[in-house]
């Protein structure tokens, strides 16, 4: 293919896209779509072209947070991460949507330079006009009240709160406590306070999280997953390449079809059921529209 | 301030050059730091001398501070006069202190006091130098106070203000970033003994009250041994002697004209006599050999005395408490404390440097002889698995510069779990956020999957946690997350035997069954 029929399919696909989808998605089934292709940014950006598009949820003059996951110290082929190229895809999305500002951050668990420049993600992001990639500042975060059934309130970040629209970028890795740390997971970016805490009863208190903060996107990345030693890795033998982007506004869903890419079924993982028993999301594929791009 | 002189501008430079330095030993995105502090601690002669005969062989890293001390031996005081930053700093203050009259007792062998016992407690295995050290007791009190304070006091305004106006804020964020960036410690951290380096530095200011360059003259360990040097030096000035129609250098000069005789071992060069002689009769030049240097060296009680003090240091601050010695973490690639104590100067660097704040400054843990060691203190940091820093700023390779592979492989201590405080077992629930942490590829942490009967009677399956010594480079990030409030349920302990672990490929078997795999 060359170029230009390259990106005549290209623009065609949020026309083809668009009412078709949005029909099906009022009419209250997910869609779950799944990209796959070796170019990671083309990947990501079809498969948000797959849902209809970033113009659904990005609207001209809109802030933009854009939270991967970039909590390790590791470099992108190492999977601990979100890839860079997938981030930058969905910025530059966004930009193109109109966006006033596009924020990228995550509360990192290694130093937060080292994270920050040695996923690639900060690095990637360098020269683009509107994006802030700023390290967390304690002070913007604001007590949130969840009223779940094991977290009562928590700190939340302010960006995350305040913004327009909220695009959960998570990388989909192998997770030692919940088995596999996804879309749902990707929310403990923006918690303050001891969040290990939490670990005693995960499942549940991320759907106490998840039952109020509520991502407008998830887009996971699993270009290459992370199948053992996670959540943070650091031998490539753990590393599998897919070469696939899944994009949902169902968060449960997405979730859901990451987690067969494991060999494993929604099931398996405690957080996903916790989430669907809690209506944030559905977890039975069945009941899922599934598209292949 | 007088006027510029060559020596002034030289001394202004090389105050500019390690305030930048000095604000350059800090982390900013990539792994190996282009300039650090530490090359004024590798140019520094008292360093490099108590170094060497601690090390009781060569050490490549010191060659700048042994060239130093021989170029001293033929120039004389030049480091004092054109380069120690503390000098400079004090001649930069000193116009604004009313002087008193000299103290006498400062005036006889105390310098020698301190400079003979700290090279001879060196000579004993004991590294000591750099407590009284003018550059590193500048950089301690820069570090473990001033920097902090600064960014202490801008970061809380910063705050104050997010507070006030909200995110309104953003708009001064650009400014705000290049001082956070440039002149800021990156982290918020306190350090112990943050008095004691402020006190320190503080009274060899107060000390200007009572004649200029005070320290430089009467106590300064580095001076006193660039003095010893300077005996041998040719180059000095004509006349010796004050002249007895004029008198005026009395006034000009800094240090050595409180006598008679110009006393050549407190000559700093500055050069404020030739500047300034009314008649035009100073110069500095290669005199040849010269008759009397200036009065005696110090008398022969001093110097057996001196002897005798190095060798008490070294052997009678020796006690250290045993309990405090299973938490001493000293940073990673250090094999040896013996070996350590002989290379480490004190300096603090470090500890400015530290990713995570992971080290800091001992105060009684390693005993007295310890004093201004760095230690890792896992709870409040941990020691960051890709980082190469402390190596690197290290001047005297007290902490190896190790390439990042070698370095990952380096054994700290090793993890133990407390099974008193430790969730699964002392509550059976789940946790794991020190295996979620552990930075090894393949977890030194692991956990292993047990039905336990809960406390509330129900049978749960509960994720027990078990530490692989095999893997185990006590870095201390499990002891720094461990959520529990307080003591954590993990923690590091030193062990003797510091060998560095495998690397991957050399490992013939799987250590253990890999429950990942």
């Amino acid at each position: 293919m060359d170029r230009r029929a390259f990106l005549r399919i290209l623009g065609l696909f949020p026309i083809a896209y668009h009412w078709l989808l949005r029909d099906l998605a009022a009419a209250g089934q997910p869609v779950v779509a799944v990209a796959e292709g070796a170019n990671h940014a083309q990947t990501t950006r079809n498969a948000i072209a797959a849902l209809g598009g970033i113009g659904r949820f990005v609207k001209p003059g809109a802030t933009v947070v854009v939270k991967p996951n970039m909590g390790w110290d590791r470099s992108a082929e190492q999977g601990a991460n979100t890839h860079p190229e997938v981030v930058r895809a969905v910025v530059e999305e966004c930009l193109k949507a109109g966006a006033k500002k596009v924020k990228v951050f995550d509360r990192t668990c290694n130093d937060e330079r080292r994270c920050y420049v040695n996923s690639g993600i900060e690095p990637a992001l360098k020269g683009l006009k509107n994006v802030e990639v700023k390290h967390l500042e304690s002070e913007r975060f604001r007590k949130v009240a969840l009223n779940g059934k094991v977290i009562k309130e928590w700190e939340l970040y302010g960006e995350a709160l305040s913004a327009d629209v909220y695009i959960n970028v998570p990388v989909a890795k192998h997770h030692g406590l919940a088995k596999l740390t996804l879309g749902l997971k990707n929310v403990m970016g923006i918690m303050g306070g001891n969040r290990g805490s939490i670990h005693k009863n995960i499942d549940v208190a991320l759907a106490d999280i998840n039952a109020v903060f509520r991502p407008h996107l998830t887009i996971i990345d699993a270009t290459r997953i992370l199948t053992a030693h996670g959540p943070q890795g650091g031998d490539l033998k753990d590393v599998k390449v897919l070469n696939k982007v899944i994009a949902s506004t169902d968060i449960v869903a997405a979730d859901a079809y990451a987690t067969t890419l494991f060999g494993l079924k929604p099931e398996d993982i405690a957080v996903t059921v916790a989430a669907h028993r809690r209506g944030i999301g559905e977890m039975d594929l069945k009941k899922v529209r599934i598209v292949k791009v | 301030m007088k006027k510029i002189t060559s020596a002034r501008i030289s001394q202004l430079l090389f105050l500019a050059l390690f305030v930048v330095m000095f604000l350059q030993t800090e982390y900013r995105g990539s792994d190996r730091l282009g300039v650090a502090v530490n090359a004024f601690f590798r140019a520094n002669p008292l360093t490099a001398a108590s170094t060497l005969l601690a090390a009781k062989g060569w050490v490549p890293l010191l060659l700048p501070g042994v060239l130093v001390l021989v170029l001293s031996a033929f120039l004389g005081r030049f480091f004092c006069g054109w380069l120690c930053p503390l000098g400079t700093v004090l001649d930069l203050v000193t116009g604004r202190i009313r002087k008193t009259s000299p103290v006498r007792w400062l005036k006889g062998s105390v310098k020698y006091w301190l400079l003979l016992p700290l090279l001879v407690a060196s000579l004993f295995n004991l590294n000591l130098a750099g407590l009284l050290d003018p550059i590193a007791i500048l950089v301690r009190a820069l570090t473990f106070f001033f920097h902090p304070l600064l960014g202490e006091t801008v970061r809380t305004g910063w705050v104050g203000l997010y507070h006030l106006i909200g995110d309104r804020r953003d708009l001064l964020d650009p400014g705000y970033r290049v001082v956070r960036d440039y002149l800021l410690p990156f982290r918020e951290t306190l350090y112990p003994l943050a008095f004691l380096s402020a006190l320190v530095f503080t009274a060899i200011v107060w000390l200007e009250r009572f004649e200029t360059r005070n320290w430089c003259r009467n106590l300064c360990p580095l001076g006193t041994l660039l003095g010893l040097v300077s005996r041998l030096s040719t180059f000095s000035r004509v006349p010796a002697r004050l002249c007895a129609d004029c008198q005026e250098c009395a006034r000009l000069c800094p240090t050595s004209f409180d006598r008679e005789i110009l006393q050549q071992e407190e000559c700093i060069l500055c050069m404020e006599c030739q500047l300034h002689c009314p008649n035009g009769r100073v110069s500095f030049r290669l005199a040849g050999a010269r008759s009397a240097a200036g009065g005696p060296v110090m008398e022969r009680r001093v110097f057996i005395g001196g002897l005798v003090g190095g060798f008490f240091l070294a052997r009678l601050f020796r006690f250290r408490d045993p309990s405090a010695q299973a938490r001493l973490l000293r940073p990673p690639g250090v094999r040896s404390e013996e070996e350590f104590l002989k290379k480490c100067v004190r300096c603090g660097e470090c500890m400015k440097v530290c990713l995570r704040s992971a080290l800091y400054p001992s105060f009684s843990q390693a005993g007295i002889e310890g004093l201004y060691t760095p230690l890792l203190i896992p709870r409040l940091g941990y020691c960051e698995y890709n980082c190469t820093l402390c190596g690197q700023v290290c001047p005297t390779g007290a902490i190896p510069s190790l390439p990042r592979e070698e370095k990952k492989r380096q054994v700290i201590g090793k993890a133990v779990f407390d099974k008193n405080h430790c969730l699964p077992f002392a509550k059976r629930i789940d946790c794991i956020v020190c295996e979620e942490h552990c930075p090894i590829p393949q977890k030194a942490i692991r956990s292993e999957l047990a039905m336990l009967t809960g406390f509330d009677g129900r049978q749960t399956q509960v994720k027990l946690p078990y530490v692989v010594d095999d893997l185990c480079n006590g870095c201390g990030i499990c002891e720094n997350v461990c959520p529990l409030e307080g003591k954590a349920g993990i923690e590091v302990f030193a062990v003797k035997d510091r060998t560095p672990l495998k690397a991957a490929d050399e490992r013939t078997a799987p250590l253990e069954a890999d429950p990942y795999r």
